[in-house]
């Protein structure tokens, strides 16, 4: 019983999403949306509650009696008073930067060694011929793939210089030839969003066919074999 | 200066965090360690006072007479949130809300976002035609169709064997790895700027 009333349900908020694609923003769309924002957000705050607040900060401090439990405590309130009017909302200012500080060493460090080390050895990897021997590729066929690797990476980097000298009565510009640059970046940057582009469209593709065959599933039951 | 106790406390934590990222010393690590603890904790709290933040948005309107889609919201915020709160969020009650409700509603939008994709490709040559956009849409239909083939037809032998490949993993590739690479070295001179506290983004 409760498995078909959840596959009724299911099937009455998929039909009513899906009918965005025919009849736009209408009444019962927006409906299934504010049940889903809703469904979504309550979500979040009883996992934020039971997964992150009760173990990592009340249950220490209430039954292990950990006094350092104390600063995250305090950095909580010091956020709650942002919802406060007046110049007793510039306290939480504090933990805010507490926020902004952590986010940004952690993004420093993650594009430090997550991305810019790994993807610049891997560009220079392209032009390495042991690897070459190593998968067996022919090694005119390996420098002029990674020669190509090579030229699209630097001019699509290049396309993202924004560097430019002022200039008496005219507006700054870049130099030409980064200019040049930047164009061949261009074309690697339409391939790359091309290539991207198709991916995501598939993805969207096939979420449409398991939702049209939801709902065919949910059909079949009900009529008539 | 502007915040100057949240301008401290930022540049001291962020050191701090970025220093135990790059020395392997454990005064260092355990440190990090116990500040992105804290920063878990205070983001949770966060996200905690955006629900109910946005419950109070709601109620607001509810009362003020002005939506029916807030009752929807209201209500199913809160049934949510006890279910899930006092259940737990991988017991039955809170499975049979996530299949009937946040799956189905999740994949359908998905699948909406295919057909305005499409919508939006065919109209693209007409919005902005030029050079780029026939490169940029000649690669879109060449790895779809390298990908899935054609109805009735299947896999195109040329395509789907040497172009596609080539295009995902060469130029693609290419370009990825540059914006990737870009986009890097723009957060390293944002997170930067945030450190040396040249950035104040938490000051009002």
């Amino acid at each position: 019983m409760a498995s078909l009333l959840s596959a009724l349900v299911a099937f009455i908020i998929t039909l009513s999403v899906l009918s965005y694609v025919f009849f736009g923003d209408w009444a019962l769309f927006r409906v299934v949306m504010y049940l889903f924002i809703g469904a979504a957000a309550g979500y979040g705050g009883a996992v934020a509650l039971r997964s992150v607040l009760w173990p990592m900060l009340f249950r220490p401090l209430i039954f292990q009696r950990q006094l350092l439990a104390l600063v995250p405590l305090l950095l909580v309130a010091l956020l709650l008073t942002k919802a406060l009017r007046g110049k007793v909302s510039r306290w939480g200012n504090v933990a805010v930067g507490y926020l902004v500080g952590v986010g940004a060493a952690v993004a420093v460090g993650g594009a430090v060694r997550g991305t810019i080390f790994p993807q610049s050895v891997a560009t220079m990897d392209a032009l390495n011929l042991h690897l070459a021997a190593q998968k067996g590729i022919s090694p005119f066929e390996f420098l002029v793939t990674g020669a190509f690797m090579l030229v699209g990476t630097v001019t699509t980097l290049a396309y993202f210089h924004f560097g430019a000298r002022p200039q008496r009565n005219r507006p700054p510009q870049r130099a030409a030839w980064i200019t040049a640059l930047a164009t061949v970046g261009q074309w690697f940057i339409a391939v790359a969003f091309g290539a991207l582009f198709a991916g995501v469209l598939l993805a969207a593709a096939t979420a449409l066919a398991a939702s049209i065959g939801q709902l065919w599933q949910f059909l079949s039951i009900l009529l008539p074999h | 200066m502007k915040a100057p106790v949240a301008t401290a406390v930022a540049m001291a934590v962020g050191i701090v965090v970025l220093v135990g990222y790059f020395i392997p010393l454990s005064i260092f690590t355990g440190l990090r360690m116990l500040l992105l603890q804290w920063a878990i904790i205070l983001a949770g709290a966060a996200l905690f006072v955006g629900m109910v933040n946005l419950s109070q948005h709601h109620w607001a309107r509810i009362r003020a007479r002005r939506g029916v889609g807030s009752a929807w919201l209201v209500f199913s915020l809160w049934a949510t949130f006890f279910i899930t709160f006092y259940f737990a969020p991988a017991s039955l009650p809170t499975r049979w809300l996530f299949d009937a409700i946040l799956l189905p509603a999740s994949v359908a939008l998905l699948g909406v976002l295919a057909v305005s994709l499409t919508v939006a490709a065919v109209r693209l040559p007409r919005r902005r035609p030029g050079l780029f956009t026939i490169l940029f849409l000649t690669t879109t239909v060449l790895i779809l169709l390298g990908s899935i083939g054609i109805p009735g037809v299947g896999s195109l032998p040329f395509v789907s064997n040497l172009l596609r490949p080539w295009l995902a993993q060469v130029p693609a590739a290419a370009g990825a790895r540059g914006i990737l690479l870009g986009v890097a070295l723009g957060t390293v001179a944002t997170g930067l700027r945030i450190l040396l506290g040249s950035d104040r983004p938490y000051s009002e």
